[in-house]
């Protein structure tokens, strides 16, 4: 004891002085601090739920949610359960998400180069893009998709496209191979992930031989028909010989009103969200992308031109994979940004994960849906930004 | 031998076609087949979307829809008979804005000129020229009309005053702007018994003066919030650092409607019943910490792209702790990072947009309430105006953010960034 005292006195600096006393002090009096407040909050809220008769507690998920929801990819029935729905909702929010970073990251690099363009005009279109999209907010650009753009005629009224796409207000209705029950499903699941592992293998065969031979051996159309013959193969051999074959659904009017059924339907609300996340974050992405781009040194572009490439091969060999180093960590935001911002989908009568929450609400507690929800997000965030990281790790500079 | 004083030639002007408006066109738009090809096609359809869209903004569009609506886009239900019964509440937001002005014209003498001046002259100009809007009497009276006017002589007032007096420095202009702001959150909930003052609750707050409301409040808390949060998970304590990566993350990885929603259900419970935390000092609380979290990583970026040598020069010069953060580090950390956090500002802006999942009536909500009400009722009178409504929207809400990263883009390169 005497021993710390005197370590702690050290050259005579008293103890209220001493930095680490200091800091020690600071942190233990932080930390209870927020634990006391955290502690206060939660006690509260307990307290609230007893006094009050808050209704509380999960059992609510097994019972049956009885609320129909607009678009769903995954089957649903009125008499699942709120576990299901729940389940239902968030895939909702992960196919937007996904379908959006994609097409936005597409559309977003292709601005950010148009940018640069040597073309004054279409850099300054390009100039006029950006500087609209990312400049009014979304919720506006979806209302302005969704009341203004598609707003499509009664279902009697509605355009009919060589009898095989119906447009409508209950949305654009197109024949869809669905898999032929969950058997098949998982066999049609399992062909695509084996054509893409067969496709990214023969990708990584033809760089390698581009890189060691210098032939040139176009590895990403060679990736791509390997992916897409792979499967077509398969497809081909589980149909006839197995007997799994896919059934493509023709949408098809039906019944005294003419309901569509049948085929795959992306209803309004989707479409206007997916257009919507689109635009406004590959606005972001071009700017992501020029900045990336412009932050290659002009030598490296004056010294591939001076070797002979041209101009595309330039911007595809030697400018992109180092720009992609500078792109990445920002892109991955952004990719979290779109799956946070499909939430808006409520204001336009998607049915996200939020959406679909606020409506149980309202027959379910709203506290452990609110913690449920909150939990949800935070996984699929950090899941994204796990996968993100890992990727950044693979390309950087070793 | 002798030197060659004359040229041989007299120099030859470049050719005709390198210069002016052909050689301008020659580079830019037609230097290669393919660009030529690009530079006709791409202007085709630029020249078809003006068309169209000038054609319907001159001859199709009918904008009296955003008479109509006229101050309930500006400030909501505020100055209706339920917020504000038997009298006439308009010209408290109008005071509010002369507030703003007086302050306008106290920056412009402190900074002298530049774009400061030109941003504070044109402000108050913009506002007081609303007193021209070709309403009938009845609906928009001499009292409102003098009090935006007013915004002129309010500025003078302002330059007058920093000019002539003491208060001329930046600091006293931040201070009275932060009471200004106080005096005038003041002025527009009431106080309780004052004549001429009544309440009005803040349910009936609504448009665009509730976006701005919370948009001051927000990037003005959040900043110093954001910094703490950056300089504490840098630090190397741990438990402070592991209060602030959590807050941080937490913050970051939900959206801001879940928050809000959340708002609404579950901090009500957290207070005894009663407690006064109306919902809009909830909206706010939680817009705050979410703009502030995402600040924090901004400047935790600043200070980590920062050279330590900064700080380590300073140690040695004997500066304590807390003056190498505040007066070495952060300094540089925040100017290097001034458009992420400028461009986070923008993105709180629009965020305000977002209070319609609690049922405030900001300008886009109360806009799509009154759009789409009419749809429907399939009474359809203002079906066709739906499209003038979002697009005047838009083009408020791009002229203040578009505004805000311009500013910024002159700040960035009057302090110099990307050139140490």
């Amino acid at each position: 004891m005497a021993a710390i005292l005197q370590n702690l006195t050290y050259q005579g600096i008293p103890i209220w002085r001493h930095a680490q006393i200091i800091q020690w002090t600071a942190q233990v009096l932080s930390g209870f601090l927020v634990v006391f407040l955290v502690a206060w909050f939660f006690f509260n809220i307990a307290n609230a739920i007893d006094e009050r008769e808050i209704p509380y507690g999960f059992s609510f998920l097994e019972r049956a949610y009885q609320t129909p929801i607009g678009q769903h990819f995954l089957p649903y029935e009125t008499s699942d359960t709120f576990l299901y729905a729940f389940v239902v909702a968030a895939v909702n929010t992960i196919v937007v998400s996904i379908v959006g970073v994609i097409l936005a990251t597409l559309l977003g690099i292709f601005i950010g180069v148009c940018r640069l363009s040597g073309n004054w005009l279409v850099a300054k279109v390009a100039l006029v893009y950006v500087e609209f999209f990312r400049n009014v907010p979304l919720l506006i650009q979806l209302y302005f998709w969704f009341y203004i753009v598609l707003v499509l005629p009664p279902v009697r009224e509605g355009y009919a496209i060589a009898n095989r796409v119906y447009i409508n207000n209950a949305g654009v209705s197109i024949p869809f191979p669905f898999p032929d029950g969950a058997a098949a499903a998982v066999c049609w699941i399992a062909l695509a992930v084996a054509g893409m592992i067969a496709g990214i293998a023969v990708h990584r065969g033809l760089t390698q031989r581009e890189v060691t031979t210098g032939q040139p051996s176009y590895p990403l159309i060679g990736g791509f028909a390997t992916a897409i013959v792979a499967g077509g193969v398969a497809w081909l051999v589980i149909s006839f010989v197995a007997g799994a074959p896919l059934v493509v659904s023709q949408p098809a009017p039906q019944g005294a009103f003419g309901r569509i059924a049948g085929g795959f339907t992306v209803s309004g609300g989707l479409m206007a969200l997916l257009i919507g996340l689109i635009m406004y974050t590959s606005s972001f992405i071009a700017e992501i992308v020029r900045a990336g781009i412009q932050s290659v040194g002009r030598g490296q572009i004056e010294a591939a031109r001076a070797l002979g490439l041209s101009p595309m091969s330039t911007l595809r060999q030697v400018t992109f994979p180092q720009a992609l180093r500078v792109i990445i960590p920002p892109l991955i935001s952004q990719f979290l940004n779109i799956t946070k911002n499909s939430s808006l989908a409520g204001a336009i009568g998607f049915s996200d994960l939020m959406n679909v929450a606020k409506t149980m609400t309202q027959t379910a507690p709203a506290i452990n849906i609110i913690i449920l929800v909150m939990v949800a997000y935070l996984a699929m965030s950090l899941t994204y930004s796990l996968i993100g990281n890992l990727y950044n790790r693979h390309i950087r500079i070793a | 031998m002798s030197t060659v004083t004359e040229p041989v030639t007299t120099q030859l002007p470049p050719p005709r076609s390198e210069t002016g408006l052909a050689g301008w066109l020659r580079a830019n738009l037609f230097s290669t087949w393919y660009n030529s090809a690009l530079t006709v096609v791409v202007g085709i359809v630029v020249g078809w979307a003006l068309w169209y869209g000038l054609s319907w903004l001159f001859v199709d569009a009918d904008f009296t829809v955003i008479g109509t609506l006229g101050g309930l886009l500006m400030i909501g239900q505020y100055n209706t008979e339920q917020a504000c019964p038997g009298q006439n509440c308009f010209w408290r937001p109008q005071f509010a804005l002369m507030l703003m002005s007086l302050l306008l014209g106290m920056s412009w003498s402190v900074a002298g000129g530049g774009l400061t001046k030109r941003i504070a002259i044109i402000v108050p100009v913009v506002v007081a020229l609303f007193a021209l809007l070709p309403y009938s009497l009845e609906r928009m009276g001499w009292d409102v009309r003098l009090l935006l006017v007013a915004n002129l002589p309010s500025l003078l007032v302002g330059y007058a005053l920093a000019r002539y007096t003491a208060v001329g420095t930046w600091r006293w202009v931040a201070v009275l702007s932060v009471l200004a702001f106080l005096l005038a959150l003041v002025l527009l909930r009431g106080i309780p018994g004052v004549p001429g003052l009544q309440p009005v609750s803040t349910l009936h707050w609504g448009g665009l003066m509730l976006n701005l409301l919370l948009a001051v409040a927000g990037i003005v808390v959040s900043f110093p919030i954001g910094i703490a949060l950056a300089l504490g998970r840098r630090s190397q304590l741990v438990v402070l650092k592991t209060l602030c990566v959590v807050f941080i993350e937490v913050f970051r990885g939900v959206p801001l409607i879940t928050l809000l929603f959340m708002s609404q259900v579950l901090v009500p419970l957290a207070f005894p019943e009663n407690f006064p935390l109306n919902s809009l000092l909830r909206a706010a609380i939680l817009i705050t910490l979410f703009s502030a979290a995402y600040t924090a990583e901004n400047i935790r970026g600043g200070l980590q792209a920062l050279h330590p040598g900064q700080a380590e020069a300073a140690r040695a010069l004997g500066l304590p702790g807390w003056h190498t953060t505040l007066l070495i580090s952060l300094p540089q950390a925040i100017r290097n990072v001034i458009p992420a956090i400028v461009g986070q500002f923008i993105a709180l802006f629009k965020d305000t947009s977002l209070v319609y999942i609690i049922g405030m009536l900001d300008i886009v909500e109360l806009s799509r309430k009154f759009a789409t009400t009419y749809v429907e009722n399939g009474m359809l009178p203002y079906l066709d105006d739906v499209h003038e409504v979002f697009i005047f929207l838009a083009l408020v809400f791009w002229i203040f953010c578009y505004g805000m990263s311009y500013v910024s883009g002159r700040i960035e390169r009057h302090l110099g960034v990307g050139e140490r």
